[in-house]
């Protein structure tokens, strides 16, 4: 660039800088720039050079681009993820100022929201998936002059509950859990999620803990027990799920709700005889046979109960039980219900709602079905499906914020870490006035953090949003893509084998969250797993054709002298026991050769230890939870990210999912930010059976491609050293399979370079600094539920340093997170600060 | 009623809001271009699978018209109706994994399984939202042995409305008529009506107060939450408002509802329903799941002893037991037919804007690989669909394609329907409608 162009640039930047503003920048602080005076000099200098009107840069000019409104609102998208990910201006140009850039984000983002308030609004900046867009330098490096960061905290909100936590809180109602056995502690226990079944769905069960004899096999069972599926959804099902502003609950959810709702306090009040017979109802099914004669496969009269109560006996059972109606048994019914349900006992005014409710319907239907119907509204209330935090009450400081208190609190608290409702010890403090503070918060978290027997599924939860392990079950395989695997494609096995994987590395992370060491690093790089039967061929290796067809070969000679000694051992025989018949097991000594040659299966061996699996609900065939506790083949696994619940989560109908794979190293370790596909681009690979993904993959590399694509491919072709169900292989359609990959511009320079495989990716991954604060900072979205903002760079930094500091215990750095402003502010009087945030 | 369609016929296309559940009925979306006569489509599924054999005429191996043919003696009630027939043959649906029911792949056109959750919204949703809107679009009725449809009154197999989101099938009389014709019933049924009507309008107020302390930001999604239940009111307050039109419509509750003999008898007053939520011109899409989806069923109405799974173990040709099954069906088959002959529209009757779509949700058969996915069409809706015939296929074209086909008549552009251009190349030797089975 000349000198007069150049000193032009200065003249312009330096006057913006007085122009935008003399004062500091504080994220999120309105400001009045206008696109005249402040956004179109910012194009001229940065974007204009090489975007103007003569054969513009990647045939985009922004020679014509004016202030923002509906028409453009594309391209102003597209101008705000670039130069926020610093992606533009390039390497080599001039930059505009770290706090130059920040405000020109800003207005762009504020300007979006402006314009397209009435059209479905702008909230892309908000998505979990761009939380990466905010400078990660910024969060955790020394901030330049003239930024000046707000006391943080996260705007008042209603938090749909999701689908996980609202099925544990009904089956809460009807099924008793195992408390905690420490000597059992993988076993399903009180206060863990219910589990998904063996299909992938997330179903309550009713009753199933008393069946003692049904008829026929999985599909029969499965179709004669009494099961209702969650009613919530999320649509999400890559990255993080719930943000509090994703969902709401409409009014088809409703309905199935009071529908549940029946269901559920019919069980509550009468048992199995809600959904059975009382015949069906005994400790001896011999005593009934003469009513099951025939063929009652698939039919609830198929089922027979034992006669042990099992369920909690609540107040609805009390209610039901005995004879009439009085107020006070009504009251407790409404009262038990009220709290189970939103987790906080209900107000006078809440009560006698309900109360009013009740009593108007069994007037119309009598007790039984008014009660049922009555009662069934309280599953309806706002705090039953959502959970506030409002901060209602309470002074704001000077900066807008006010803390969370009591109740709102003690629940927020609580719904960190777990499902059910708060223990007694926290429903004492809420109650006593001790959920006000900071230090009670510490004091609460800190309790239940070393408390095994208190179950905090939320933790699991995190880091199933975070790696994506649980979706292998639910990715629809091509037969004849998955049999060349090696696995077993018959029927649903595969399909069975990933529910299986998924409870296990559910399992393993426990383990490793329980010794609390380096749990980030541990997590990446264990040679642990917790395994099935199937997952020997799992985390086996798929043998190269050559090796397969030594196999059978072998298979094949071995047969041929085993039946050679078995017809000499019976010509012995028989010479020796002369006109005699040899029995039949000797003439059975047939062994068929068969076993897998695809696959060289791992040797898994080790120490017993259990998963948590669903109620029974395919009969003989439901999940079961015991596992083995064993160590990866040497060389060949590191980590979850080189288990099949991982890799198969990433993989598609017919192959690996290299691009996928890389995109979440990209995001969740190396913190960059990708801009959405274009929408002229039909992302498609080549249709080519006989060529290798890497190959295929050639189309991404064409230079309209790559400027994304590099920043993904590289990353995840090391994993090809796996098939598409994650076995281990060295050759790939006859050829030696090319595992070679590379970190460009992490961020890191010591991190960039070549990496030989995907083992190697991880180790140099696992060791850095930058991949760890990325750890951190997921975890802060999933626990705000929040997109983080420079103003929580110090919650940031303090929750990494808390990490670090401790050797790496995630329970340090929830103790950090949940402690801080972040966590226990909110704001909804200063507008600005709650867009910000 | 009809003012309120013209009504929203009326509003023009853009205004669209998406429409997020069936039981919205005032949410619009865009009114699809052109015709605006109101359209029908039902989906009748019987399980354990639909066998060719029992369905095309004895010699036919060949496309071709079915003026001189015969039809076999378990469509036979369809004879008289022959000329609006069309049998499909050659359809494959080997990616929904239909052994043992494919159960929401049937309706979707993709895998699925027992306890496999919906992974897209099926056709009979899709068409609900596509077709002449109406006061309660979709409903779904489920036929099953008695002991089922007593103790899960309503089950989710088959159809869906997304992914993870399935839509239940109503299998208790009582407890349709009540959602239907609450308004106008009387007795036992009008209490329960009441009662029910009341706790939802206490449970409406409850939420609008506790509403009054929202963040502005959040009162968007919350809104949506009240909104559902004042759709619900509404909607009863709606079919209040065109109760008269109802009561021409509407069936009598007899002995058949509140004390069955067999299940058939439910089967058949829940067929009656459902016909009368066309007739009155509430619903435009009506799904049928006899056997309901799954592998069992019961009919020991028409004097079969044997229910369940075992049915799916015999072979239907020439089998009295499956004779009578499928001319239980068609005999359903002809009273819709009949009935929407009887209600006049346009410048001819209903009959000429409603299409029947008759197929199981299990393939030909219970073990199958799916290879052959037989349908049969009734109607043309609105002189779409080539009638009166029977097109052999080359068994390349998946169940989706026809899917797709009918959205196109439903006025929608769409080449395909759940079904990825990849899985395509896989599952598809073409793209587009299935040009065979137009006019």
């Amino acid at each position: 660039m000349n000198t007069a162009r150049w000193a032009l640039v200065v003249m312009l930047a330096s006057g913006l800088q007085s122009a935008a503003s003399g004062e500091t920048y504080t994220p999120g602080q309105k400001t009045s720039y206008d696109f005249g005076s402040f956004a179109r000099p910012f194009l001229a200098s940065h974007c204009l050079d090489c975007h103007g009107s003569e054969e513009p840069a990647g045939n985009l000019s922004l020679l014509d681009l004016g202030p923002v409104d509906e028409g453009n609102s594309g391209t102003w998208r597209r101008v705000w993820a670039q130069v926020t990910l610093k992606e533009m201006p390039p390497k080599d140009a001039e930059h505009p100022t770290v706090v130059h850039r920040l405000q020109f984000s800003d207005w762009i983002v504020s300007e979006l929201k402006r314009v397209m308030r009435d059209k479905g609004g702008f909230r892309a900046h908000l998505d979990p998936n761009k939380g990466n867009f905010v400078d990660h330098d910024l969060l955790f490096g020394p901030l330049p002059d003239g930024i000046k960061l707000a006391p943080t905290a996260s705007p008042a909100r209603l938090w749909r509950v999701t689908p996980q936590e609202h099925i544990t809180r009904l089956n809460e109602l009807i099924n008793s859990e195992p408390d905690f056995d420490p000597k059992k502690p993988g076993l399903r226990t009180h206060g863990d999620v219910v589990p998904t079944n063996h299909g992938g769905e997330l179903k309550l069960y009713f009753g199933t803990d008393r069946i003692i004899k049904w008829q026929g096999g999985t599909v029969a069972y499965a179709t004669a027990v009494k099961s209702v599926p969650a009613v919530l959804s999320s649509a999400r099902n890559h990255g993080l799920e719930n943000y509090p502003d994703f969902y709401t609950v409409n009014s088809a959810e409703t309905t199935q709700i009071m529908g549940i709702a029946e269901d559920i306090i019919r069980y509550m009040a009468y048992g199995p005889l809600s959904i059975a017979k009382p015949y069906q109802i005994t400790d001896d099914p011999k005593s009934i046979a003469d009513k099951m004669k025939g063929d009652l496969r698939g039919l609830p009269t198929s089922i027979v109960y034992g006669t042990k109560v099992l369920r909690p006996l609540t107040p609805v059972y009390d209610l039901m039980k005995d004879e009439g109606v009085t107020d006070e048994r009504l009251t407790a019914a409404v009262d038990y219900i009220f709290e189970a349900m939103t987790f906080r006992p209900p107000s006078k005014k809440e009560t006698d709602a309900y109360l009013t409710i009740v009593k108007q319907s069994i007037e119309t239907l009598g007790k039984e079905n008014g009660a049922v119907l009555g009662l069934s509204s309280i599953f309806l209330d706002r705090d039953a499906v959502f959970r506030a935090e409002l901060a209602g009450t309470g002074k704001p400081d000077r900066h807008g914020r006010v803390m969370l208190q009591d109740w709102e609190l003690g629940l927020a608290v609580n719904h960190a870490l777990r499902y059910i409702k708060p223990d007694d010890q926290l429903r004492n403090a809420i109650v006593a006035g001790r959920m006000r503070t900071k230090a009670d918060v510490k004091r609460e978290v800190e309790r239940m953090l070393a408390d095994d027997s208190v179950r905090k599924p939320r933790t699991l939860r995190f880091f199933r949003d975070y790696f994506d392990f649980d979706r292998g079950g639910y990715i629809c395989k091509d037969s004849k893509a998955l049999a060349q695997t090696g696995v077993n494609a018959r029927g649903q096995s595969h399909y069975r084998a990933m529910f299986d994987a998924t409870a296990s590395t559910d399992r393993l992370i426990e383990l490793i969250l329980h010794e609390d060491k380096d749990v980030f690093k541990r997590l990446l790089t264990t040679g642990k797993v917790v395994t099935t039967e199937a997952d020997k061929v799992y985390f086996g290796k798929r043998r190269s054709k050559k090796e397969v067809a030594a196999s059978q070969a072998a298979a094949k000679k071995a047969a041929a002298e085993a039946a050679k000694k078995a017809a000499a051992e019976l010509a012995a025989w028989l010479k020796a026991n002369p006109g005699k018949k040899p029995s039949k097991a000797k003439n059975k000594k047939k062994r068929r050769a068969n076993g897998n040659h695809n696959v060289t299966v791992a040797k898994l061996s080790g120490p017993k230890i259990f998963a948590r699996v669903s109620r029974r609900s395919f009969g003989n065939g439901s999940m079961k939870p015991g596992r083995v506790l064993a160590t990866v083949p040497e060389g060949q696994r590191l980590g979850i990210l080189t288990h099949p619940s991982w890799l198969v989560s990433h993989s598609d109908a017919m192959d690996n999912h290299a691009i996928r794979r890389g995109h979440w190293i990209r995001e969740r370790l190396l913190g960059g930010g990708i801009p959405d596909v274009p929408i002229t681009v039909d992302a498609m690979l080549p249709d080519e059976p006989r060529t290798s993904l890497r190959e295929r993959m050639r189309v991404t590399r064409e230079a309209y491609c790559w400027t994304c694509h590099k920043k993904m491919d590289p990353l995840g072709l090391p994993f090809e050293m796996y098939n598409h169900a994650g076995l281990y292989r060295e050759t790939e359609l006859g050829q030696p399979v090319d595992t070679r990959g590379e970190i460009i511009d992490s961020g890191d320079p010591t991190l960039d370079g070549k990496v030989a495989n995907a083992i190697e990716l991880i180790q140099k991954l696992a060791e850095s600094q930058l991949a760890t604060q990325v750890f951190v900072r997921h975890a802060f979205r999933f626990w705000m539920g929040r997109n983080e903002t420079l103003n929580d760079a110090p919650v940031l930094q303090d929750a990494y340093r808390a990490y670090t500091d401790s050797g790496g215990s995630m329970k340090a750095m929830l103790v950090s997170l949940l402690t801080s402003d972040a966590f226990l502010y909110r704001t909804s009087r200063e507008p600005a600060l709650s867009e910000a945030n | 009623m009809l003012n309120r369609r013209e009504m929203m016929q009326g509003m023009a296309a853009g205004a669209g809001a998406a429409l997020t559940a069936p039981l919205l009925p005032e949410r619009l979306i865009a009114s699809p271009a052109g015709n605006s006569t109101p359209k029908r489509i039902i989906f009748f599924l019987q399980n354990q699978g639909f066998d060719p054999k029992t369905c095309i005429p004895e010699g036919m191996t060949g496309s071709g018209s079915l003026a001189k043919a015969k039809l076999p003696e378990p469509i036979s009630a369809l004879e008289p109706y022959k000329e609006r027939l069309h049998i499909i043959n050659g359809l494959h649906g080997t990616h929904t994994s239909p052994t043992h029911s494919a159960f929401f792949g049937a309706l979707g056109g993709y895998r699925g399984g027992d306890g496999v959750p919906p992974s897209a919204s099926t056709i009979d949703y899709a068409l609900s939202k596509a077709l002449p809107q109406t006061l309660l679009p979709h409903l779904c009725i489920g036929m099953d042995s008695i002991e089922n449809m007593t103790t899960k009154p309503t089950t989710a197999t088959l159809s869906a409305s997304g992914a993870g989101q399935p839509i239940f099938m109503h299998s208790n009389p009582n407890q349709l008529y009540q959602m239907l014709y609450g308004g106008i019933s009387t007795g036992n049924i009008r209490r329960q009506f009441d009662a029910r009507s009341n706790v939802l309008n206490q449970i409406e107020k409850l939420a609008t107060a506790k509403g009054r302390s929202i963040p502005t930001t959040d009162q968007l999604r919350y809104g949506q939450f009240v909104q559902g239940f004042k759709d619900v009111n509404g909607l009863r307050d709606r079919l209040d408002t065109v109760a008269d039109h109802l009561r021409n419509f509407a069936p009598t509750v007899d002995e058949r509802y509140t004390n069955p003999k067999f299940e058939t008898d439910w089967h058949d007053v829940l067929l009656d329903l459902g016909i009368s939520a066309l007739t009155s011109g509430i619903t435009n899409t009506l799904t049928i799941g006899s056997g309901r989806g799954e592998i069992f069923g019961a009919w020991k109405g028409l004097g079969i002893e044997q229910q369940g799974h075992n049915l799916g173990h015999m072979k239907q040709p020439d089998n009295p037991i499956w004779v009578k099954i499928r001319q239980y069906n068609s005999r359903m088959l002809v009273r819709i037919i009949e009935a929407m002959e009887s209600v006049p529209e346009g410048s001819g009757t209903m009959m000429d804007h409603t299409l029947i779509v008759y197929t199981s949700n299990n393939a030909d058969k219970q073990h199958t690989n799916g290879a052959n996915w037989p349908v049969m069409l009734l109607g043309n809706l609105d002189g779409t669909f080539k009638t009166g015939c029977f097109t052999q296929l080359d068994g390349k074209r998946p169940i989706n394609s026809l899917y797709a086909t009918l959205l196109q008549a439903a006025g929608q552009n769409c080449d395909r329907f759940n079904m990825s251009a990849k899985l395509a190349k896989q599952f598809d030797s073409s793209t587009g409608p299935l040009r065979e089975v137009l006019a």
